[in-house]
């Protein structure tokens, strides 16, 4: 019996995926909150739906959970379809995105919920929940009420109640669309760590991609209930398929313009922004003549006053806003024909020698490597 | 013009803003309406029966000396201890109150439930419906009842006439006709807090306790049950204490045999005249309502915090 683990387990076409949604379509009236979707996810993953309110990933979560049904389609876990058992049936747990903790018990008392359902003995859940309350590090507030706990230490209640039956599948709506940025940026390595140690499957719903950016093994895209691309964040985010992707996952320049061909410098591209063709390296199936964009990431934009050495990806424009974010600075530049690019640039020195200030005539330029190529 | 300012003291400038009038509303409300009522009642009720105008007599009287000699006497409370008939009354007026209730409890529950998860839409209607007999006099309501459920009412014609019965139920000056009216009178005051605490109750913990592994059944008693509590608690007593003094539908309703403090009340005012004994009814009455009422304040002071 040889178990090859690998940490790219999509890549690999041995591997069984653990949850199998398939043709999922889910209908309110006339509205289709998801629209044929099928995703594959592997187990232990951590896994991302990403998309602005309104684009079904809350839904798609919920009839993972079994509140909602299937208008169409399926979902299968570990080969075993549960689209038509109950929610109190699945072996998939939920942590609420108002935490959902019931005011009326403690917390060890919440945390114990699930597992008096499942009827096991008193002293197995004791110990599961004394566990539980360790592994989020609230053993001492195990007799509090819910109203009793700040912010941060609910939502750590809420993942210990959801966590304590040892789910198949752990579904974490917006989990810590509540906290504060610092608490946040904190509990999202503590979600990373329980999930490592639990090995857990886990699929979360945020609109925050910095936070998605920073979990996932893979991200959904979803919009307008289609998942629009599924990658992991590296690749959302250096090779995004669409400008609807790289415009929603991070900052992006985007240049819009018809292709030229292809020479030893890469794809040529004659964008109304600058007065010469520009590149990327990357290389594109398509007729000469067709629109294409190029998509650039703000900080693969170098911004000097001195015209950089190099023989193409040069524009000039003049420094028009500038924001300190202490280890960066982003500079708004006006091209000549008006339009805004933004760079970013680390702030390496502290004395701020940067020669950089308002009204500065400056270059930008890129590598062709930096670009992105971007049919739609 | 020389306008000179009126010097007002101090105190009763500070008697008089705003913020202390309108406090005192509610003071001089229950000062006026309750407490000097309550006072008169004490009083007769520990003066002597007598056959004058008012009929009892004056707690001070005044003699030759400059102070009054005061006249009270406990004869009206013995007199409530020694008959069998006003601890009946009690008891059997705390079963009623008790039983119904609980009737009213379950009835109410159930429709306060269904409203409160109606669609948005329907849920003013419904609740509008619920208020709506308060529109027509209590009295007449109750009169109603008669014509209902007398012997040759609408229900044993109904039944009659279906063919489910061949003789008529006698229903009418029985215990059970006393619950009917009280339980369909006092429906809304069980409704509308229970509906005002379910309206409110965060479905996302029932989600909760369904994705826990919890049937839809238990949940009911687990979660819905014990977050509801303090509407309950405040449904029940709005029914219990009035229920406990109620006249008008035993009266009405109710048979010789259906015994309830608030009839007896009754009539020893207007058949016995013996005002200082129907004096001594109330306030045992009061203070044995006294306890659920410190009950209520401490679970609606609870609610709060």
């Amino acid at each position: 019996m040889t178990e090859t683990t690998t940490t790219e387990p999509w890549l690999d076409s041995n591997q069984k995926p653990y949850i199998q949604i398939v043709n999922a379509t889910k209908k309110f009236g006339n509205f289709t909150a998801i629209d044929n979707l099928s995703l594959d996810i592997y187990k232990n993953e951590f896994f991302s739906l990403l998309g602005p309110s309104g684009c079904g990933k809350t839904t798609l979560l919920r009839m993972l959970a079994g509140f909602e049904r299937f208008t169409e389609g399926r979902v299968l876990v570990d080969g075993e379809d549960i689209s038509e058992i109950p929610p109190h049936l699945r072996p998939i747990n939920m942590m609420f995105q108002s935490y959902a903790l019931f005011p009326h018990l403690t917390v060890e008392k919440n945390i114990a919920f699930g597992l008096q359902q499942d009827k096991l003995p008193d002293n197995i859940i004791n110990q599961r929940v004394e566990e539980m309350l360790e592994l989020v590090e609230l053993t001492d507030f195990a007799k509090r009420k819910p109203r009793q706990l700040s912010g941060g230490q609910s939502q750590r209640v809420a993942l210990a109640r959801s966590l304590a039956k040892q789910p198949k599948l752990l579904l974490l709506d917006e989990p810590l669309g509540a906290l504060d940025k610092r608490l946040r940026e904190q509990t999202q390595f503590e979600l990373m760590d329980i999930q490592e140690k639990l090995e857990v499957t886990f699929v979360i719903v945020t609109h925050d991609q910095e936070e998605a950016m920073t979990v996932s093994s893979r991200i959904g895209v979803m919009d307008s209930g289609k998942l629009i691309q599924v990658a992991t964040p590296t690749q959302i985010y250096e090779a995004p398929i669409n400008r609807e992707v790289a415009d929603f996952i991070g900052d992006v320049n985007i240049f819009k313009g018809i292709y030229k061909g292809q020479d030893e410098k890469g794809t040529q591209l004659l964008s109304e922004d600058s007065k010469s063709i520009i590149y990327a390296t990357q290389k594109v199936d398509v007729p000469v003549g067709n629109r294409i964009w190029f998509a650039l990431r703000p900080e693969k934009l170098e911004i000097s006053k001195k015209l950089p050495e190099v023989d193409c990806n040069i524009l000039k424009g003049k420094i028009e806003d500038i924001g300190y974010g202490g280890s960066f600075s982003t500079y708004h530049v006006k091209l000549e024909n008006g339009r805004q690019l933004t760079a970013i640039r680390a702030n390496r020195e502290r004395t701020a020698e940067h020669h950089l200030t308002w009204g500065d005539e400056v270059y930008l330029h890129w590598v062709p490597h930096s670009a992105v190529v971007l049919l739609s | 013009m020389n306008i000179k300012e009126i010097q007002v003291p101090s105190f009763l400038r500070r008697a008089f803003n705003g913020r202390n009038a309108i406090i005192s509303i509610p003071y001089l409300w229950l000062l006026f309406l309750f407490l000097f009522p309550f006072i008169i009642v004490l009083k007769i009720s520990l003066a002597q029966p007598v056959i004058a105008m008012p009929p009892y007599t004056d707690l001070l009287k005044w003699g030759e000396s400059w102070w009054p000699t005061i006249q009270a006497s406990l004869d009206s409370y013995l007199f409530l201890f020694s008959d069998s008939l006003y601890i009946h009354a009690y008891l059997s007026s705390l079963k009623i109150a008790i039983i119904s209730t609980i009737l009213t409890l379950i009835i109410g529950y159930s429709i306060a439930y269904s409203v409160a998860r109606a669609p948005t839409r329907w849920r003013g209607i419904l609740l509008m419906l619920v208020i709506l007999p308060f529109w027509t006099s209590f009295l007449i309501r109750v009169y109603a009842w008669i014509g209902i459920l007398k012997t040759e009412g609408l229900l044993n014609l109904a039944l009659t006439t279906i063919g489910i019965i061949d003789k008529p139920l006698i229903i009418m000056n029985t215990d059970l006709a006393v619950y009917i009216g009280i339980v369909y009178s006092y429906l809304p005051f069980m409704i509308l807090p229970l509906y005002a605490n379910l309206e409110k109750m965060d479905m996302s913990l029932l989600e909760a306790a369904a994705d826990l592994g919890c049937r839809p059944l238990k949940t009911f008693w687990t979660v819905t049950i014990p977050l509801s509590l303090p509407g309950i608690l405040a449904g029940c007593f709005l029914v219990f204490i009035p229920v406990m003094g109620e006249f008008v539908i035993p009266d009405l309703l109710g048979g010789s045999q259906t015994l309830m403090i608030g009839k007896v009340l009754w009539g020893e005012f207007f058949y016995n005249r013996d005002w200082p004994v129907a004096s001594a009814v109330a306030i045992i009455l009061l203070a044995i309502l006294v306890v659920p009422i410190m009950f209520y304040q401490k679970s609606q002071e609870k609610a709060i915090s």
